[in-house]
């Protein structure tokens, strides 16, 4: 089986390139994580970020075929050779396929990623309806693997502005949360031109998901509570 | 929340304008549908009347107001030098207001009243 892998050392490459490889044997059902862990193995100049190996960690969300998926999720069997794996598009990159984060995780934080509670905290947990809980569902699932936000053409051309799908979902997921408090304070730091309105509905976001999330759905929904709390 | 045109002002302007032109396209059509083939002396008739002259206006202003809102995306998402960016906006608008009044100009021209 054919490989193409993206290689880049800061301090000998001026740019990234593919590099072929080539693997012999390919047991049935093997994931592309594995089959990156055997070309380690012959190449050991070559990394990758990468850890639970089953879809729950969000480390090895990379580039394949062109299109972002996590690795570890990836049958070798649904892919055409040669298989092309770069690096996520939109982000520096460090090494290889390992890229800088940074200001992903910096709209992450940006958003308040935490419950907001004005009333004096109850003596017992903060409790909430089984229907108020399933509004959560398709929002709290997200593991940050970074898919959707590296997928976004809005996000490759304002990368320091627009907040990015990953982080709008995580918006919404505190937005939709029965106990959150602070519902105006954080529709109006997404409204203005770049944080949440550079998104144009590509829905990019939508199709790479590894998690089968909806961040265009969630977009929406805060459009809908931003127009409710404008009238 | 601001009340200037970005955000959400704009994208709900945009949506509502789009609204109006889709409305005003379906229903001037059905209004002239039971007259085709239209003659040169039905058409110039029809934009002698007040309420068709004024529903034409709003639709231009619809059309260019939406037009003003998209060009602007495109270039708040491709354009990153402030001083290009600044220029083509100022053109861009000029361009539309001067459509703006042309449209005005023509459709006035026509009206009775």
């Amino acid at each position: 089986m054919r490989f193409q892998v993206q290689r880049y050392n800061p301090e000998t490459d001026k740019l990234p390139y593919l590099k072929e490889y080539e693997l012999n044997t390919i047991p049935t059902g093997m994931m592309l994580r594995d089959a990156l862990l055997q070309i380690k193995a012959q190449d050991e100049s070559f990394t990758f970020r990468h850890s639970c190996g089953e879809g729950v960690c969000g480390s090895d969300a990379m580039n394949i075929n062109g299109s972002n998926a996590l690795a570890c999720l990836t049958p070798l069997s649904t892919l055409s050779q040669p298989i092309v794996v770069r690096s996520v598009p939109g982000m520096p990159i460090i090494r290889d396929l390992v890229v800088d984060m940074s200001q992903f995780y910096h709209h992450y934080r940006a958003i308040k990623p935490y419950l907001i509670v004005h009333d004096p905290m109850p003596e017992v947990e903060l409790l909430q309806s089984p229907e108020d809980r399933d509004k959560l569902d398709g929002l709290y699932e997200c593991i940050l693997c970074g898919c959707c936000t590296t997928a976004c053409p809005s996000f490759w051309w304002n990368p320091d502005k627009f907040r990015g799908p990953a982080a709008l979902l995580q918006a919404y997921r505190f937005l939709a949360d029965s106990r959150d408090q602070a519902t105006n304070q954080r529709l109006q730091e997404l409204d203005g031109p770049y944080r949440m309105f550079r998104c144009h509905t590509i829905m990019n976001c939508t199709s790479v998901c590894p998690k089968g999330l909806n961040p265009s759905a969630a977009i929406h929904k805060i459009k809908e509570l931003m127009l409710k709390e404008m009238i | 929340m601001s009340w200037r045109a970005h955000g959400m002002r704009a994208w709900l302007l945009q949506r509502l304008s789009a609204l109006y032109m889709l409305l005003f396209a379906i229903s001037f059509l059905l209004y002239i549908a039971p007259n085709l083939p239209i003659t040169y002396e039905y058409w110039s008739d029809l934009f002698t009347r007040p309420s068709i002259a004024v529903a034409t206006l709003v639709f231009f202003a619809a059309l260019l107001y939406h037009a003003w809102i998209g060009i602007r995306d495109i270039i708040v998402d491709y354009i990153h030098d402030t001083t290009l960016r600044f220029t083509l906006w100022v053109l861009v608008t000029l361009f539309l207001i001067g459509l703006g009044i042309w449209v005005a100009l023509i459709v006035l021209s026509v009206v009775a009243v």
